[in-house]
C-alpha cells in the first residue's frame, strides 16, 4: 500500500470588512510507506519516507476507506492537531534553503522542503494581516473611548464586530498554518556533518579497523551450536512460550552477561559518566521527540494496549526524555550518562535477513551512553564516544572495524554515525554491534531541552536588572557501550577452543567470579 | 451392512445409519460445548489447601518465625524517598513525566546496589543447585493464564501488547513455568531447580490509595525468582527448603523480618501453601512484604501441561517383552522471591542509614560492588 504525505495549501484570501470566505482546508493525507530495503543496521530509524506521527492519522490509516487506490483524492480530512511541537528554525530553514535541498536529497528523504517553505511564507504572512487587523480593532476601541454622535457609535460598533469575526476566523487558520507547517517541517532530517561520505550503505567510509580475524586450525561453529553444546541457549521453550526471536540464557551465558554489564558500567563510570536504570515502557511522544515512529508501518517499537504507552527500543529514550521541556545551566553541561535496560523491538521488516540466533531478538539487555552537552562541543564528544567504545571492545579482544556511515543510512536525527563492525568468525562476516551518533540539536528541539549560557556583567541594564543571555539548544549524541546478545555472539564465536570450551576474556573474570572459561558439561 | 441384504433391508439399514449419523454429529457438538462449559467453570476452583493453612484473611496468618529485632535508632530517621533524594539515588519526577507515575530512575550508588544485590543473590541460590536464567519478558498470554493469572480480567496486573496475544511478565515464574510446557519429563530429572533474573512490568490496578509511595509499589521492578519443579511427594520439601534459603538470604543481610504461612483468604488460586517475608521498614514504620514462596503442587502442572514418568521396575514387562511404561504423573511446581529490588532498596536505605545521612551497604554486598562500603552524601 504506497501512501503520500502531501498537503494541499490552503488558500487565503486577503481580508476586507465584509465576511471572508476561508476555503476549507481540504487536504489529502497518503501515507508513504516505509523503505523495504533491509537494514542490517542494529538501531535503523526509517530516515526516508516518513508518515507523520500522529495518532489520529494512524487511525485513518487503519480503515479500510482510506487504504484505497494509492494515489486515489480521499474525501476531506481535517488536519490533525500535532501531538507536540518542535522548535524549528524556520527561518534559518528558509535562508539556507539550498543547504537543507541538497541535505534531503543526499539523505533519500523525501520532506517536501517546497511546501515547507509555502506554508512558512503563508504563515508570516497571515501573521502579517491578524496583527493589522489587531491594530484595526484597536484603533476601533479607541475612538469609541471618546465623544460621539450615536449614529457614529453605532457605526464604529458594527466595525468593531466585523474586526472581531473576521480576526476569530483569521487565527483558526493561523492556527491551522502553523499545524501543518508543523507537520510538514517535523519531516526535514537533521543535517549532515561535511565529512560525511554520500551515498548509501557501500558509501560508508573505514575510519578505522583494529586487530584482524583470529586464524583457527580447527573446524569452527557458530554461536548457535557453541551455545548448543555448552547448554548455554533455548530458543525452542522461548519459541513456544513467547514466539520466535526470543530466548533463554542459561548457565554460564548469565554470568557472561552480568559480567558484560557490570564491567562495561565500571568503565565507562570511570570516564564521569553517571550510570542510570530506566522505565522500559515511555509515552509514545516521548519516542516520537527522539526521532522514532511508534505507529509507522514496519515499526520497531511495540505498544501498550489501551494506552499511549510504548516499549523502549534503547534507554536512549528514557535518558533523553530526563531533560525534557526544561532549561539546563551552562555549568552543569556536558551531562554524561551510562544507562542500563532492557530493550525490546519488534523487527519488523527484518524477515529474510540474518536473523539466526543472537544476531536478532526482540529483547536485550545493553548499556547505553548518552551525553548533552554545548553546541560547540559535539562533535569533540563523538570523538570520546567513539574513542570509549573503541577501548571498550579493544579490552575483549575483539577485531573490528569503525564505520563513517554514508547519508544515505544516517536516520533523520543523526548529524553524524560511527558504526561498529566487530567480525563473528561463526557468521563469517563482520556484525554491527556499536552505534555511535551525533544528533546535535534534533533531539533537542523537540525534548525541548535548552542550556543558559552564562552572562556577562556587562549585559546589566539601567534598572540593575540583568539581561539574561538567550537559551540555545543542547546537542545530544549516544552511543552504544555493550549490546549484549551481538558481544555474546561475538565472545563465544572468537574465543571457541579445539575442545570445545570457550575463553572469558581477562577483563570479564573478576565480574563472573573469576570463571576462566565455559567448559563442556560432561553428561 | 457388510453381510448379504435384500435391497429393501439394505434401504432400510441406509436409512437408519443415516438417522444414527444426524443425531451423533449433533450430540457431539453439544459434547464439545459441554466439555468448553465445563472447562471453564472448572478452571475455576482453586489448588486444594495444606491442612496446616489457618483458615481466614489477612490477620488470620500465622507466624512462623521472627528473625532479628527492630534497629533502635537515636537520631530521627528518614524514609527511603528522602535518602534517595539526599544521596541522588533516585528520579521519580522526570520518569512522571516521560512514563507516568511509579515509574522511576535509578542513579548512581543505587544502580551499583541493584547489581551487587542481583549478582550476590544468583551466587548464593546457585550454589544451592539452582540453574541461572535470565528469561523472556514479553510471553504469550495463554501461558500467563496457566499459570494461574488473568491477564483480560478486570483490574488485571498484567500489561498486554497491541494487536498481539502477547503480554509483559509480572513475574519470572511465568517464562520459567512455561519453559517445560506441555512435555514428559524424565523422572531423574527432578528436581528441576532453577534461579532466573528478569525485569517485572505490573499495572498495579486497583492499587490506589494503598501504600504507594516511591519504591514500595511500583509497575517496573528487577527480580530474581527461584522455581521449582519436582516430584508430588517432595513438594512439600522443597517448599521449606526455598523458604530456608530466603531466610538466610534476608538474615546475610542483616535485616529484621517474619515469615507468615498466609491463610486460605490470601493465597490466590494455585498456591496450596503460601509463605510471605514481611521486612522491617523503619521509615515506613511498618513490615512491608519483600517476598512470597508458594507451593503450587499440581495446579499449574495440570494447566502447563508438564509430566514426569516415574521410573519402571523390570518386574513389569509383559508377556509379550514390552515393557509397560509408568503412567506419567503431573510434576509440583514452587516459586519463591529471592531478591524483589526496589522493596530490598527500601530495606538497605531505611535500615541502614546513619546520622550523617549515609548508609552502610551490607558486607555480602560490597565484593559485588567493587568494595564500596557506605554510599555518602554528595558535596555540593
Amino acid at each position: 500500500m504506497a501512501l503520500q504525505c502531501r498537503l494541499s495549501g490552503a488558500t487565503f484570501q486577503s481580508l476586507k470588512l465584509a465576511t471572508i470566505p476561508i476555503s476549507s482546508s481540504s487536504s489529502r493525507f497518503i501515507f508513504r510507506t516505509l523503505p523495504k530495503t533491509l537494514n542490517l543496521a542494529l538501531f535503523s530509524r526509517h530516515s526516508a519516507p516518513k508518515a507523520p506521527p500522529f495518532s489520529v492519522l494512524i487511525r485513518n490509516l487503519s480503515a479500510p476507506a482510506v487504504a484505497a487506490a494509492p494515489a486515489a483524492e480521499t474525501s476531506d480530512i481535517k488536519v490533525v492537531k500535532p501531538q507536540w511541537n518542535a522548535a524549528i528554525d524556520f527561518k534559518w530553514i528558509r535562508d539556507n534553503k539550498e543547504a537543507v535541498a541538497v541535505n534531503i536529497k543526499n539523505r533519500n528523504s523525501n520532506a517536501n522542503l517546497e511546501l515547507v517553505l509555502q506554508l512558512y511564507d503563508k504563515m508570516l504572512n497571515l501573521q502579517k494581516e491578524v496583527e493589522r487587523l489587531r491594530g484595526e480593532r484597536n484603533n476601533v476601541a479607541n475612538k469609541m473611548k471618546g465623544k460621539l454622535e450615536p449614529s457614529e457609535r453605532q457605526k464604529l460598533i458594527e466595525e468593531g464586530k466585523n474586526l472581531k469575526e473576521a480576526l476569530t476566523t483569521l487565527e483558526e487558520d493561523l492556527v491551522k498554518l502553523r499545524d501543518e507547517l508543523q507537520i510538514e517541517a517535523q519531516c526535514i532530517p537533521n543535517l549532515t556533518h561535511p565529512d560525511v561520505p554520500i551515498g548509501w550503505e557501500d558509501s560508508s567510509k573505514l575510519r578505522n579497523m583494529v586487530g584482524s580475524p583470529r586464524k583457527f586450525d580447527f573446524p569452527i561453529k557458530d554461536h548457535l551450536q557453541i551455545g548448543k553444546e555448552l547448554d548455554l541457549f533455548d530458543f525452542d521453550a522461548a519459541a513456544e512460550v513467547s514466539g520466535s526471536k526470543f530466548y533463554y540464557l542459561k548457565n554460564e551465558a548469565v554470568m557472561l552477561e552480568m559480567a558484560l554489564v557490570n564491567w562495561t558500567l565500571t568503565e565507562v563510570m570511570k570516564r564521569g559518566f553517571t550510570p542510570l536504570t530506566t522505565p522500559e515502557i515511555v509515552r509514545s511522544s516521548v519516542v516520537e521527540k527522539c526521532g522514532f515512529q511508534p505507529r509507522g508501518e514496519n515499526t520497531q517499537v511495540y505498544s501498550i494496549e489501551d494506552s499511549d504507552q510504548c516499549l523502549i527500543g534503547t534507554a536512549e529514550i528514557p535518558v533523553g526524555g530526563i531533560h525534557m521541556d526544561s532549561i539546563v545551566a551552562e555549568s552543569a553541561l556536558p551531562l554524561k550518562y551510562v544507562a542500563f535496560s532492557h530493550c525490546f523491538r519488534t523487527e519488523a521488516g527484518a524477515a529474510g535477513t540474518a536473523t539466526r540466533g543472537l544476531y536478532r531478538v526482540h529483547q536485550f539487555s545493553k548499556v547505553e551512553m548518552f551525553i548533552l552537552c554545548r553546541q560547540e562541543e559535539s562533535d569533540m564528544y563523538h570523538e570520546e564516544l567513539i574513542k570509549i567504545e573503541e577501548d571498550l571492545f579493544s579490552s575483549l579482544g575483539l577485531h573490528f572495524k569503525i564505520l563513517d556511515m554514508a547519508t544515505g543510512d544516517l536516520g533523520a536525527p543523526a548529524y553524524r554515525k560511527f558504526d561498529v563492525e566487530a567480525w563473528m568468525p561463526g557468521l563469517e562476516r563482520y556484525g554491527e554491534i556499536s552505534s555511535a551518533s551525533n544528533c546535535t540539536d534534533y533531539q533537542s528541539r523537540r525534548l525541548g531541552i535548552r542550556y543558559r549560557p552564562s552572562e556577562s556583567p556587562s549585559t546589566t541594564s539601567k534598572k540593575g536588572k540583568t539581561n539574561l543571555a538567550a537559551t540555545k539548544f543542547v546537542h545530544t549524541l549516544n552511543a552504544t557501550a555493550c549490546a549484549i546478545p551481538r558481544m555474546l555472539v561475538c565472545l563465544l564465536e572468537n574465543f571457541q577452543q579445539e575442545d570445545g570450551s570457550v575463553i572469558i576474556p581477562h577483563p570479564l573474570r573478576p565480574f563472573m567470579g573469576g570463571v576462566e572459561a565455559i567448559y563442556p558439561k560432561s553428561r | 451392512m457388510k453381510g448379504k441384504l435384500e435391497p429393501s433391508e439394505r434401504q432400510k439399514l441406509i436409512e437408519e445409519g443415516k438417522n444414527l449419523k444426524e443425531a451423533l454429529t449433533t450430540l457431539e457438538e453439544d459434547l464439545v460445548k459441554l466439555r468448553d462449559e465445563l472447562q471453564i467453570e472448572a478452571q475455576c476452583i482453586p489448588n486444594l489447601t495444606h491442612p496446616d493453612v489457618p483458615i481466614g484473611w489477612e490477620d488470620s496468618s500465622k507466624l512462623r518465625n521472627m528473625v532479628g529485632s527492630p534497629r533502635k535508632f537515636d537520631f530521627p530517621i528518614k524514609d527511603h524517598l528522602q535518602i534517595g533524594k539526599e544521596l541522588d539515588l533516585f528520579d521519580f519526577d522526570a520518569a512522571a513525566e516521560v512514563s507516568g507515575s511509579k515509574f522511576y530512575y535509578l542513579k548512581n550508588e543505587a544502580v551499583m546496589l541493584e547489581m551487587a544485590l542481583v549478582n550476590w543473590t544468583l551466587t548464593e541460590v546457585m550454589k544451592r543447585g539452582f540453574t541461572p536464567l535470565t528469561t523472556p519478558e514479553i510471553v504469550r498470554s495463554s501461558v500467563v493464564e496457566k499459570c494461574g493469572f488473568q491477564p483480560r480480567g478486570e483490574n488485571t496486573q498484567v500489561y498486554s501488547i497491541e494487536d498481539s496475544d502477547q503480554c509483559l511478565i509480572g513475574t519470572a515464574e511465568i517464562p520459567v513455568g512455561g519453559i517445560h510446557m506441555d512435555s514428559i519429563v524424565a523422572e531423574s530429572a527432578l528436581p528441576l531447580k532453577y534461579v532466573a533474573f528478569s525485569h517485572c512490568f505490573r499495572t498495579e490496578a486497583g492499587a490506589a490509595g494503598t501504600a504507594t509511595r516511591g519504591l514500595y509499589r511500583v509497575h517496573q521492578f528487577s527480580k530474581v525468582e527461584m522455581f521449582i519443579l519436582c516430584r508430588q511427594e517432595e513438594s512439600d520439601m522443597y517448599h521449606e527448603e526455598l523458604i530456608k534459603i530466603e531466610e538466610d538470604l534476608f538474615s546475610s543481610l542483616g535485616l529484621h523480618f517474619k515469615i507468615l504461612d498466609m491463610a486460605t483468604g490470601d493465597l490466590g488460586a494455585p498456591a496450596y501453601r503460601k509463605f510471605d517475608v514481611e521486612a522491617w521498614m523503619p521509615g515506613l514504620e511498618r513490615y512491608g512484604e519483600i517476598s512470597s514462596a508458594s507451593n503450587c503442587t499440581d495446579y499449574q502442572s495440570r494447566r502447563l501441561g508438564i509430566r514426569y514418568r516415574p521410573s519402571e521396575s523390570p518386574s513389569t514387562t509383559s508377556k509379550k517383552g514390552k515393557t509397560n511404561l509408568a503412567a506419567t504423573k503431573f510434576v509440583h511446581t514452587l516459586n519463591a522471591t529471592a531478591c524483589a529490588i526496589p522493596r530490598m532498596l527500601v530495606c538497605l536505605l531505611e535500615n541502614f542509614q546513619q546520622e550523617d545521612g549515609s548508609v552502610i551497604i551490607p558486607h555480602p554486598l560490597r565484593p559485588f560492588m567493587g568494595g564500596v562500603e557506605a554510599i555518602y552524601p554528595k558535596s555540593r
